[in-house]
């Protein structure tokens, strides 16, 4: 689903990660845990090409990371961040803006599948017509899963994703992300979202390596 | 015909400098050696200006003026990226394309299907008309330039957010280029709404001095507008589009080394 081959990533002269592997199978949710700067959000960033591959490959869905394949595996990939930007004035228009772009004209969902993708997510249909800087930044987080949820994506990046939520909304994105058939690539410090993972990698001495729950130390 | 200056004349008008060098100095702004220098540099380059023009007018050879209008397309241009704070070496080609397309099209335009002078490549038409455009664009190129790869640059998550939901390139910068665009054409418009009555143009003032009839030098005005408005309008998208694939990376990323 998402190969990791000798991926060495660098910011100016730190190397991050050097030459090191890791293959995620589909379903599966996996964590990096590891101590601040030492590469986490990169290798999250990196799947979607925002972060410079230094060297070795990534593969996602085996289509090489490369410019004839990134728009294919954006596609593909949900990226949530700690503060999602929705990029539009309303909470509906944020909701369908991807439908705008031609490589998802005409399959815009019509309002029942917004409804419930909304309360899927704890959203009253109400944020709806809500400016979209006006919600609450929890608020933005699972507007922003529906979102990718509404695309039909699969693969979610999650970058301290539970971090400003209140428990109620957590469990609901929870939920979310951890159904069978999601796989999810992700970091937190949330003791939760760990427990709820089947796989802990821990960057250490810019290597990826898998330990066992209650094993790593994060910074 | 206008009453010539005599050099007495003009030094009466430098005297006349002395008003706002005094506020600089009274009031300590610290811009007083730049207000020397630039009117130095304008009186200089005026004076060469007009040593040059009376030799292009005189010659009135098409192959010269061209040349003329060569070395101000280029200027610009470099003015342009300058000023928009990118860097000269990468954008250099792609921006003089759009200025000199934009600037030459809309120039010939005027020249050869409005005004049509005998003979048509006369250079006390060209030269003026091709300068007048290209000096009024140059501030909406600098502005739609600055504000498109700026705006990018500050709000990098929500560039990726586009991308991210399936927006190609040129999906991704529309509301880029919208903003960036609207900041360069909108002081143009306001300008147009109030000539005539808040300002006197430039051109027309010059013509009536000149010894024109107010009606002729009107249309002349009009048309002059017409013609920077257009280019500017033009060479400012021109040239964004024409630096999209020199601004971002083969995963549209924007190339931070492309800022200067």
């Amino acid at each position: 689903m998402i190969n990791f081959e000798n991926i060495t990533l660098r910011v100016q002269q730190q190397t991050l990660l050097d030459g090191t592997s890791l293959h995620l199978a589909p379903g599966d949710k996996l964590v990096v845990r590891g101590p601040s700067g030492c590469g986490k959000s990169s290798l999250l960033k990196c799947v979607i090409g925002m972060f410079p591959i230094a060297g070795g490959s990534v593969h996602v869905d085996g289509m090489e990371l490369s410019a004839n394949h990134i728009p294919q595996i954006r596609g593909r990939i949900a990226y949530i961040g700690q503060e999602p930007v929705l990029g539009a004035e309303s909470v509906r228009e944020a909701l369908l803006l991807p439908f705008t772009f031609k490589a998802h004209h005409g399959n815009q969902p019509d309002e029942k599948e917004i409804f419930q993708t909304l309360e899927r997510l704890h959203l009253p249909s109400s944020i709806l017509s809500k400016p979209s800087k006006r919600i609450s930044g929890g608020e933005k987080q699972r507007v922003a899963i529906a979102r990718a949820l509404l695309l039909g994506k699969n693969i979610f990046l999650a970058d301290e994703t539970t971090s400003a939520l209140d428990p109620g909304s957590k469990a609901a994105v929870m939920a979310e992300l951890f159904r069978p058939e999601t796989t999810l690539l992700s970091v937190s410090h949330d003791p939760d979202w760990i427990d709820a993972c089947n796989r802990i990698v821990e960057i250490r001495h810019a290597d990826l390596q898998e330990t066992g729950k209650g094993d790593g130390h994060d910074g | 015909m206008t009453v010539d200056l005599s050099i007495p004349s003009l030094l009466w008008m430098y005297a006349l400098m002395l008003v706002p060098l005094g506020i600089f100095l009274y009031l300590r702004l610290g811009v007083a050696r730049a207000l020397l220098i630039g009117m130095a540099r304008m009186s200089v380059q005026l004076v060469l200006v007009g040593l040059y023009l009376k030799y292009i007018f005189q010659l009135n050879n098409p192959a010269v003026s061209l040349l003329w209008v060569a070395v101000m397309l280029v200027v610009a241009n470099l003015a342009v990226l300058s000023k928009a704070g990118i860097r000269r070496g990468v954008f250099f080609w792609r921006s003089l394309a759009a200025v000199a397309g934009s600037t030459l099209f809309v120039s010939g335009w005027f020249i050869l299907v409005a005004i049509r002078p005998e003979p048509l490549y006369d250079a006390r038409y060209m030269v003026p008309i091709v300068g007048m455009v290209l000096g009024n664009c140059l501030r909406g190129n600098v502005l739609s330039l600055e504000r498109f790869y700026s705006g990018i640059r500050q709000n990098e998550n929500e560039f990726t957010t586009y991308l991210m939901l399936g927006a190609t390139l040129r999906e991704a910068i529309r509301p880029y280029l919208r903003r960036a665009l609207k900041a360069a054409v909108n002081p143009s418009i306001a300008t147009m709404a109030t000539m005539g009555i808040v300002s006197l143009p430039g051109m027309m003032t010059g013509q009536i001095l000149g010894g024109a009839l107010p009606m002729e030098a009107i249309k002349y005005q009009i048309s002059i507008m017409i013609c920077i408005f257009t280019a500017m309008v033009a060479a400012s998208l021109a040239n964004i589009l024409l630096s999209l694939p020199v601004a971002f990376d083969d995963h549209q990323r924007l190339r931070e080394d492309i800022f200067s």
